[in-house]
């Protein structure tokens, strides 16, 4: 498909959010205040497992300046569990009942007029706990019977299956050589600058409970929050509010939000809680995948891929939200860019007593990308084969898109050997090899590691589902939806509707696609955002969606904002509507440069009804809402050999890192960087470099970095940000980042997604790299994050 | 679980004179007020924030008597007699500071909670160092931490208006 | 909760029964603040308060430990606007530094930076630039942290401590200025003055390396050293600083009576760094390394460092 030359969409404009942000005027949900608001602080469990004997808040109620003491009996008294896709057996409130399943879980909140009085009070409160013996390794809480997170359950297994694609025995069977590695992903998480937080706001007068929230995605699921909260669904507002970063851990944050409201409601004043970075690291909602794999790579003495099977282990913690959405996610790209022919997929998701795990940037697929790349990585070392070549050798070619992957879904459009060779190009691969053997001569280990994998993008509703046999709620839709509405001075403004700003550029992307509708200038459009009591239905952002969508939504309600000025301007200026047009801000006869402005029309259209004999359809003023739903998604078999199509939008990417290992305390240094990305039509290439730069620096995070670490009492090691280290300025490296384009044939514009894009794939490249540095020691990295002190203890074990 | 807390601190009220942004300020406060909430809570200035609780993310970060400094590691009281300058306090009259626009320009923010702090510090390492080098940029920013951007298009902002402030 | 987990995680605090993770607080506890601009003052409320007490100086341990809850004086006693106590001064081979000069006027000072550029170095890799504008120098020797950069710094330099109360004033060699962790040998009516250092005689060099997971942490091992040759080429000063492998910053002795009266050339600097990483009594850290490793650090950092204070001197 050629790419088109559009005037607005692939312009690499200023954005249009920022005047607020660089002038401090950002209003984040801490910026805000209500009068009589009062400030809720969480005492937290010091345990990983115990049961709560008895609470004594009396010390607490005592202090001046509190106004209310509530425990997770008085939650489950008065409202619901939490939301839940999980397992309906695996119950949570937003404060302990009876029970405390992880160090940092809430177990009482105090409300006081002032948050230095409620940070006193909580020490006043007197908690007896009876410890519990604490699951905090996986395969252990896999095999113990007597100790479980959930009695509920039985078992701390709370879902286990095995799911087959294509003719996997044969292909396995068959396969020449068969590599197996055991690999380990350490749970990290988003740890955005600003954490979760909500003002709740229960107006006794109207019955109506307003939230002020920085979590995203809550529109279409709002009526979920209200079955909590136990109020009546068109009673619930939540006024979305600009977000300091989420990277899927502001993906439907539900504790936060319910938890203010429920304390809003039991004290009738207006409560603000937002979480302070321990509350965050320890009790948020979103912890990272926590993995160990035995995977395998069937294949040919030629170096082809046959089969892949699959068995991880996944330690969601203490509570299973989304069930194993971050693997159905996973099957959705699976077998990467490559032509694998069939596939076994063993998941055994585990409770334990940490924090639970949710979104983070990749969803799971960017372990599952992790996991591919290994074993390409050992096949290829096991063969003796060049990076470049065995990857060439098993892309699926350019000319074989749209591609059906063995698990049933699709990838729409892709060019993998194009993104390889610029990125090899984009890195000076023969520069970098020529420095790498250099380098050894005087001893020193350089490496260059290459990871080509996918970024899927516009998530269906049927990941979180299609792995039960008869699903509770086979949801299948995800819209999103926008309001437009020209006004009388022809001035055009966007309503958004399941989210606020939080770093991915909505006001931007929406007013270049406006732009590009109607010919104007995208600094004249104004992008709001409604709260849910004039929503639309809307997803908002997650799995790369938004961009799309938006396109999606915004272009719908253009062709009727455009349907209607053309029908108004077909009746002033006596003409044909099939032979008018919308340009450059005019609605045009077409060949001519003959027209009317938008702005002139709006007014009439708007204000002058009964001037002219518009057509009775034509009602006064200028609005449109429109709900794009999602492009291309269809139900999984019942047997499920199919699962369908759940993510056919496939953004590509190939990530190439230079490192430099020291042989003498096994640091690992970026030298290098390049990442190029296939992400469709590219509507403004400057904040995409952003994103994909911002991703990688993530990635970097996750791959060298970060991990949250527990002893094994389960008590977190660390739970700031002194001890859990995300990258400064000196870690991240400059990254070159560069672009290759194949349309989308199933999207607006062919756009694809590319938000988590940069995350997705660094974590592959960079062992690759450590691994070719350690080439001569023949040391394999099979666990992130990197260990320096692994490498240093390799180093020494091969030079004895 | 009830601690032993120390017995209970009466603690006196402090008087402190401050100028924030050229403005003026008394106010009698509880000698443990961190300087942060002071300037959020007590004056409204919401732009300075919260990033980490533990001094590492810089998102906190002012100017007090010419020095950046991370305000959620001070108490108010410390500022008695200080000037302070916080990123409400850079434009002037409307007109954007150089590096506020090189930071629009160069597309340094994303969600923009760390902007304030960055800019604020990138403010005082100019002083400092009108001529940096990428490294030295890297280095004098090496207290703040961003999570979206990667820190490259920041490092070019503060280059950027580095040679804009030179003119 | 073992004692270990919170060691890592609160900066290496010694806790004594504490059974549980107690990591509650992000606001201190009231207490009572003063704000003397003398010397006097300040330490005639020390005098009255002792250990009830606190100096404020930089803050940048002191508050975050408050925070946190783990600390909670009753009465703080702001030392910032006694300027008396922040200079840097050369009187012939001495060199004084006031208690409370500030890590980046020690990065910037023209005088150190030409006569003792390893207290720059030093002074540059501690925490980060929003944290050096306010740390100082006696505050860290103070807090007593066995990560502190500068305390290795000082025992490389051989420094000398003058402390002062209301009624006397004393000097402490460095080596008998830390007891133990977080602890110093200041009385509670004490403070840290000024720190003496000598200018080296002759050709000298040194050097502060740190071994971190990510910049403007706590290091995983950091040696400072700092030798001089004499006119042969001869090594007559050695002074080696150990960071974050023992209860303490560590002078490494034996290293250094090891060097003194030799040549230094690879050989020897290799055996030295072997003898300083056995003096290191490093524990196990979960999130910075096992003792194994930091010792192997030490050795590492030694030589490098050691190389490089050469190099500086003008020999090698």
């Amino acid at each position: 498909m050629a790419v088109t030359e559009f005037t607005w969409i692939g312009k690499p404009i200023k954005r249009l959010e920022d005047r607020r942000f660089i002038t401090g005027k950002g209003k984040y949900i801490d910026d805000i205040s209500l009068p009589r608001m009062c400030y809720a602080k969480i005492l937290r469990s010091p345990y990983a497992h115990a049961r709560i004997k008895k609470i004594d808040i009396s010390g607490a109620l005592k202090v001046r300046g509190v106004v209310a003491v509530v425990t997770g009996n008085d939650l489950a008294k008065h409202f619901n569990p939490l939301p839940n896709f999980g397992d309906p057996r695996v119950v949570q409130y937003p404060l302990a009942v009876d029970k405390v399943r992880y160090v940092g879980e809430g177990v009482v909140a105090v409300v006081a007029e002032d948050k230095y009085v409620a940070e006193d009070a909580l020490e006043k409160i007197d908690v007896e706990y009876e410890v519990l013996p604490a699951l905090i390794d996986p395969e252990k809480a896999m095999q113990e019977t007597k100790v479980l997170v959930h009695e509920s359950l039985g078992s701390n297994i709370v879902f286990q299956k095995t799911m087959r694609f294509g003719n996997f025995e044969k292909d396995y069977s068959t396969a020449d050589i068969i590599v197996k590695e055991k690999l380990r992903w350490n749970r990290s998480s988003a740890e955005p600058l600003d954490t979760a937080g909500a003002i709740a706001d229960y107006d006794e007068g109207t019955g109506i409970l307003k939230i002020w929230a920085n979590s995203l995605t809550f529109t279409n699921f709002i009526w979920l929050y209200a079955n909590s909260l136990k109020i009546p669904t068109n009673k619930l507002i939540i006024q979305p509010v600009n977000a300091g970063g989420s990277f899927g851990s502001k993906f439907y944050a539900h504790k936060v939000a319910c938890l203010a409201g429920m304390l809003s409601m039991l004290t009738r004043r207006p409560v603000k809680y937002v979480e302070d970075r321990v509350d965050h690291i320890l009790n948020s909602d979103h912890h990272g995948s926590d993995r160990i794999y035995e995977a395998e790579l069937a294949v040919t003495k030629d170096g082809i891929f046959k089969a892949l099977r699959v068995k991880v282990i996944d330690d969601y913690g203490a509570y299973f939200q989304f069930g194993v959405g971050t693997h159905g996610n996973s099957l959705a790209q699976v077998t990467g860019p490559y032509t694998i022919s069939s596939v076994e997929y063993t998941v055994i998701a585990v409770l334990t007593n940490k924090n639970q795990q949710g979104a983070y940037r990749g969803f799971g697929s960017e372990v599952t990308n992790w996991m591919l790349e290994r074993l390409v990585e050992s096949a290829r070392r096991k063969l003796g084969m060049d990076p470049v070549e065995i990857r060439m050798k098993n892309f699926i070619p350019p000319d074989k898109f749209p591609y059906k992957i063995p698990t049933g879904n699709m990838y729409d459009s892709g060019n993998y050997p194009a993104v390889l060779r610029k990125a090899l190009q984009v890195i000076d691969y023969e520069k970098w090899r020529k420095i790498k053997e250099e380098a050894k001569k005087e001893g020193r280990l350089i490496g260059i590691g290459i990871a080509s994998a996918q970024d899927r993008s516009v998530f269906s509703a049927t990941e979180f589902w299609f792995w039960f046999e008869k699903p509770a709620a086979p949801v299948t839709s995800t819209p999103e939806s926008v309001t437009l509405s020209i006004d009388p001075m022809g001035k055009i403004t966007v309503t958004l509707y399941s989210q606020a700003m939080w770093g991915n550029s909505p006001e931007t992307v929406a007013a270049q696609v406006v732009a590009e509708e109607f010919g104007i200038d995208p600094y004249d459009v104004n992008v709001i955002y409604a709260d849910t009591s004039r929503a639309l239905p809307a997803t908002g952002p997650g799995g790369s969606r938004f961009s799309i969508m938006v396109a999606g939504a915004i272009k719908g309600a253009a062709e009727i904002l455009k349907a209607k000025l053309k029908k108004a301007a077909a009746t002033i200026m006596e003409v044909k509507e099939e032979d008018l047009e919308v340009k450059e801000g005019m609605v045009k006869i077409k060949g001519t440069t003959k027209g009317m402005k938008i702005a002139e029309l709006a007014a009439l259209v708007h204000m002058f009804r009964h001037n002219y004999n518009f057509p009775k359809e034509l009602t006064s003023g200028l609005t449109a809402d429109y709900t794009f739903d999602h492009p291309y998604t269809t139900l999984p078999k019942e047997d499920r050999s199919d699962l369908g199509v759940f993510y056919p939008i496939m953004a590509h990417a190939c990530h190439i890192a230079v490192v430099e290992v020291d042989r003498e305390t096994g640091f690992v240094k970026l030298l290098d960087y390049a990442a190029v990305h296939d992400c469709g039509t590219i509507i403004n290439p400057k904040t995409l470099e952003g994103m994909i730069i911002g991703g990688v620096a993530q990635g970097i995070g996750t791959a060298l970095y970060e991990q949250h670490l527990y002893d094994q009492n389960g008590n977190p090691l660390n739970a700031d940000f002194t001890g859990y280290i995300i990258p400064t300025a000196i870690e991240i490296p400059n990254i070159k980042v560069d672009h290759v384009v194949t349309p989308s044939p199933f999207t607006p514009y062919g756009i694809k997604g590319a938000g988590e894009g940069g995350r997705m794939i660094a974590p592959a490249a960079i062992p690759n790299a450590v691994e070719d540095a350690l080439e001569d020691f023949g040391i394999k990295v099979n666990e992130i994050p990197i260990n320096y002190e692994k490498i240093y203890r390799a180093l020494k074990e091969k030079s004895k | 679980m009830a601690k032993s807390a120390p017995a209970k601190m009466e603690s006196k009220l402090v008087h402190i004179k401050v100028n924030v942004n050229g403005v003026d300020y008394e106010h009698d406060l509880e000698p443990r007020l961190l300087l942060v909430h002071y300037i959020r809570d007590v004056l409204g200035l919401t732009g300075t924030h919260i990033g980490c609780d533990t001094s590492n993310c810089g998102a906190c970060t002012v100017i007090l008597n010419g020095k950046s400094v991370k305000s959620c590691t001070m108490f108010a009281v410390q500022a008695n007699g200080a000037k302070i300058l916080t990123i409400e306090g850079l434009a002037k009259n409307g007109e954007l500071h150089p590096i506020q626009k090189a930071f629009w320009e160069n597309h340094a923010l994303q969600c923009g909670f760390c902007t304030p702090g960055l800019i604020m510090q990138a403010y005082w390492f100019l002083q400092e160092n009108p001529n940096p080098t990428e490294e030295e940029i890297r280095k004098g920013i090496s207290g703040n931490l961003c999570r979206c951007t990667g820190y490259q298009n920041i490092v070019k902002a503060i280059m950027a208006a580095s040679k804009e402030m030179k003119r | 909760m073992n004692i270990y987990s919170f060691y890592s995680f609160h900066h290496r605090i010694k806790f004594i029964c504490l059974d549980q993770f107690i990591y509650m607080s992000m606001i201190p506890r009231p207490f009572m603040y003063f704000s003397p601009t003398t010397e006097n003052e300040a330490l005639a409320l020390l005098k009255d308060y002792k250990s009830d007490a606190k100096i404020l100086a930089g803050g940048m341990s002191l508050i975050p430990l408050m925070k946190l809850r783990l600390v909670s004086p009753n009465y703080i006693i702001d030392i910032n606007k006694v300027e008396s106590l922040s200079y840097i001064k050369q009187e012939g081979n001495k060199i004084r530094i006031g208690a409370l000069t500030r890590h980046h006027d020690l990065e910037k000072s023209d005088i150190l930076k030409k006569v003792l550029p390893i207290i720059s170095e030093t002074a540059s890799l501690v925490a980060d630039p929003q944290v050096r504008n306010m740390g100082t120098i006696g505050g860290s020797l103070s807090h007593a942290d066995p990560a502190g950069d500068l305390g290795s710094c000082i025992i490389a330099l051989n420094g000398d401590i003058v402390i002062k109360s209301e009624s006397k004033e004393r000097t402490v060699k460095i080596d008998n200025f830390f007891v133990d962790t977080f602890t110093t040998s200041l009385e509670p009516d004490e403070m840290v003055k000024e720190i003496i250092v000598q200018v080296p005689k002759g050709r000298s060099g040194g050097a502060y390396l740190k071994l971190e997971r990510r910049a403007g942490d706590f290091a995983i091992a950091a040696v400072a050293t700092q030798i001089s040759l004499d006119n042969k080429g001869i090594c007559n000063y050695a002074g080696i600083g150990l960071t974050a492998v023992g209860p303490t910053n560590l002078r490494a002795k034996k290293a250094e009576d090891f060097l003194l009266g030799k040549e230094l050339n690879d050989k020897i600097i290799e055996e030295a760094a072997e003898i300083a990483s056995n003096e290191a009594k490093p524990g196990d850290d979960p999130l910075r390394g096992s003792a194994e490793y930091k010792k192997a650090m030490v050795k590492v950092l030694t030589k490098r460092a050691l190389k490089i204070s050469l190099n500086r001197a003008g020999g090698g």
